[in-house]
């Protein structure tokens, strides 16, 4: 700064106003580059080539007035200090300003060139520093992740010698055990599984709160995710005393979500109920359509236990929160569950929310968003404004142990596209040789759109099993059968968004009818 | 009868599977675990050894850890993959660090599948017998 000329951008319509500033920054004492334009467009065309070291802004231009002008110039370059020097003396939108990010706001006639001087010089200071803060909570939060990371890493070790060292004592593998020396150890192997899912929640929180959770969101039955749920959590439940009911519509809708994510979701509401739920208690799980918002299934976990007071109502989402009158059993995990859960939820485009009186009982409610194919689509089967002659249609296969698919479903997804471009690549029609039905794992279809050498591709479980699976961990074969479909009608006259629906039934038709399963 | 039968093929050809962890104590437990599950097993505790060993005993399949001593367990997969008789033994990556990142780059390397610590017992013997069935480097019959 003191060695290089300070290069300011002004902006400033007012010819006379402008060269006055200018006369003014020039005779100070240190030396100044001043670009002067008279238009928002232009000052922003200015910053994409070149940022100034300090933005010198007058509010009403002809492009632009007031707050707009400062807002615009903020987000364009929200690095770079912008000090306001207007020949409005308005306190409330100076405020307004310095609340946004705006250095300082400088009354014109009111002010020397001394004061102007210090003014630039001291805001140019201010967001240096700010700029400072900024990375240094950056590499804080680096560090905690780093810091939790290396942890949960270290933790791991020992607990996995318990671990293995307690469930060969269970087993049997090492000699017969006393039935009472079976139940304590049921009690440490216990103990051991908390503490893993206690690591396992630090690191997700961690992922929450950056955003970076992995959720893969696809066509999911959410019926069977709850009685999968429920299956899981009964002997808990029955261990208690605890009724566990379960009120599915008749008919729910699939929902666009991910699985296995939205099970750990159900699996944690109803472990919450059950424990905060006295013996002789019940334990509700529901899923419905609700009339005013149907774009949504709702499912709610209701218990009947003594209810969250209200002042803690509103913090029961929040990191490391813990009822306060929870007796030490109740007790078991960071207080991390519920924000990982909700956080799950928001992030699939659901909301979360919680009732509950005390002494009666809390419902843990939250939605997920219906699946549409039409919706999902739009984007693949249009091409400017116009539905694309055909798409494929492409039937997979996964064998139980496959060398060639593993991991997760986002994996899947990439190991078939680039099946299918290579397929393509070799032969631009996509024929390959259809399958015969054999015992896979799993089924489910892709629709890929197709021009010449660019495939887009989106996949959808439509049929086969639905809901969390087991997880193909290592082996075996991707088995692939495409057909072309022509999609394209020319003389329609519906809409596309129309149109989009029409190939969306076409297709689940399609697949109802085997046309891919020969 | 046909148990018996069965028994005497078992121990002909009981599948041989190495242990690469520098921990002992976890090293003697999946050794007991495996053994109990009628395989054979050879421990090492570091990546150096691991590729001297595995030349020397010619396991069925691998149970690797990632971080070692003398060559982390990336370096062991890399090293086994420079030798055409060692390359096509199943690796099978068992670590205590985060799958995030480490899962997908384990699997590039080589490895038939990643488990993070502590794994479930059964899920790993499951995925250790289909290894070995789907037959890299072993074709005997499988110990139930």
């Amino acid at each position: 700064m003191e060695h290089q000329p300070a290069r300011i951008l002004l902006i400033e319509d007012n010819p006379g106003d402008a060269d006055l500033i200018r006369l003014r920054l020039v005779e100070s004492k240190s030396e100044v580059h001043v670009n002067c334009v008279p238009r928002l467009s232009d000052a922003l065309a200015c910053l994409e080539s070149e940022t100034p070291s300090l933005v010198l802004l007058d509010l009403n231009l002809p492009d632009s007035h007031g707050a707009e002008t400062f807002r615009r110039i903020l987000q364009k370059a929200p690095n770079v200090p912008v000090v306001i020097l207007s020949g409005q003396d308005d306190e409330a939108l100076a405020i307004k300003a310095v609340h946004s990010g705006v250095q300082d706001y400088l009354v014109k006639g009111d002010i020397t060139s001394k004061q102007l001087e210090r003014a630039l010089h001291y805001a140019v200071e201010r967001q240096g520093l700010l700029h400072a803060l900024e990375i240094s909570r950056k590499q804080q939060i680096e560090f905690k992740n780093q810091f939790l990371s290396h942890v949960s890493h270290e933790l791991r070790t020992p607990l996995t010698c318990i671990h293995q060292y307690v469930t060969l004592l269970l087993d049997g593998l090492v000699g017969p055990m006393l039935p009472d020396q079976t139940d304590y150890l049921k009690t440490v192997l216990k103990s051991v599984n908390q503490l893993h899912a206690m690591i396992r929640d630090l690191l997700e929180a961690t992922r929450a709160e950056t955003g970076k959770l992995r959720i893969e969101p696809r066509c999911t039955d959410i019926g069977e995710l709850v009685k999968q749920a429920v299956a899981m959590m009964r002997p808990t439940a029955a261990e208690k005393h605890i009724s566990l009911e379960v009120i599915l519509d008749k008919a729910i809708p699939l929902v666009y979500a991910d699985p296995d994510r939205t099970l750990e979701v159900l699996i944690n509401l109803l472990d919450n109920g059950i424990k905060f739920t006295p013996p002789e208690g019940s334990v509700v799980v529901k899923a419905s359509m609700v009339e005013t918002d149907l774009s949504a299934v709702y499912l709610s976990v209701t218990d009947s236990g003594r209810g969250i007071p209200p002042g803690s109502l509103s913090q029961v989402f929040e990191r490391l929160f813990q009822d306060p009158d929870a007796v030490d059993g109740s007790r078991t995990g960071l207080g991390l569950g519920l924000y990982i859960a909700k956080e799950i939820v928001t992030q699939q485009n659901g909301r979360m929310w919680v009732a509950s009186q005390p002494g009666i009982g809390s419902t843990f409610s939250f939605t997920l968003p219906l699946y549409s194919l039409a919706k999902l689509l739009f984007p693949l089967i249009t091409h400017k404004g116009h539905l694309r002659e055909s798409i494929t249609l492409v039937r997979v296969e996964l064998t139980p142990i496959s060398k060639v698919l593993r991991g997760s479903w986002k994996e899947t997804c990439e190991k078939c596209l680039e099946v299918l471009r290579r397929c393509i690549y070799v032969d631009k029609d996509l024929v390959l040789p259809p399958m015969e039905s054999s015992g896979a794992v799993e089924t489910f279809f892709i629709v890929a759109a197709i021009d010449m050498e660019r495939v887009s591709i989106m996949m959808d479980r439509i049929h086969g099993q639905v809901g969390a699976q087991p997880k193909l961990k290592a082996g075996g074969t991707l088995r692939v059968a495409a057909e072309k479909l022509p999609v394209s009608n020319r003389d329609d006259s519906r809409t596309l968004e129309e149109q989009v629906w029409g190939v969306a039934d076409y297709i689940t038709e399609s697949i109802q009818q085997g046309l891919c399963s020969k | 009868m046909r148990a018996e039968e069965q028994n005497v093929g078992l121990q002909m050809t009981r599948a041989k599977i190495m242990v690469v962890d520098d921990d002992p104590d976890l090293r003697q437990a999946l050794s007991l675990r495996l053994r109990a599950n009628n395989f054979d097993t050879v421990n090492v505790c570091d990546g150096y050894s691991a590729i001297a060993m595995a030349q020397k005993e010619k396991p069925h399949l691998i149970i690797l850890d990632l971080g070692l001593p003398a060559g982390d367990g990336f370096a062991v997969l890399k090293n086994l993959q420079q030798y055409p008789a060692l390359s096509v033994i199943p690796v099978i990556v068992l670590s205590a660090r985060d799958p995030e990142g480490n899962e997908k780059r384990t699997l590039e390397s080589g490895a038939v599948a990643f488990f993070q610590k502590p794994a479930d017992n059964e899920e790993l013997l499951g995925v250790i017998r289909a290894s070995l069935q789907a037959g890299w480097g072993w074709g005997g019959c499988l110990p139930s």
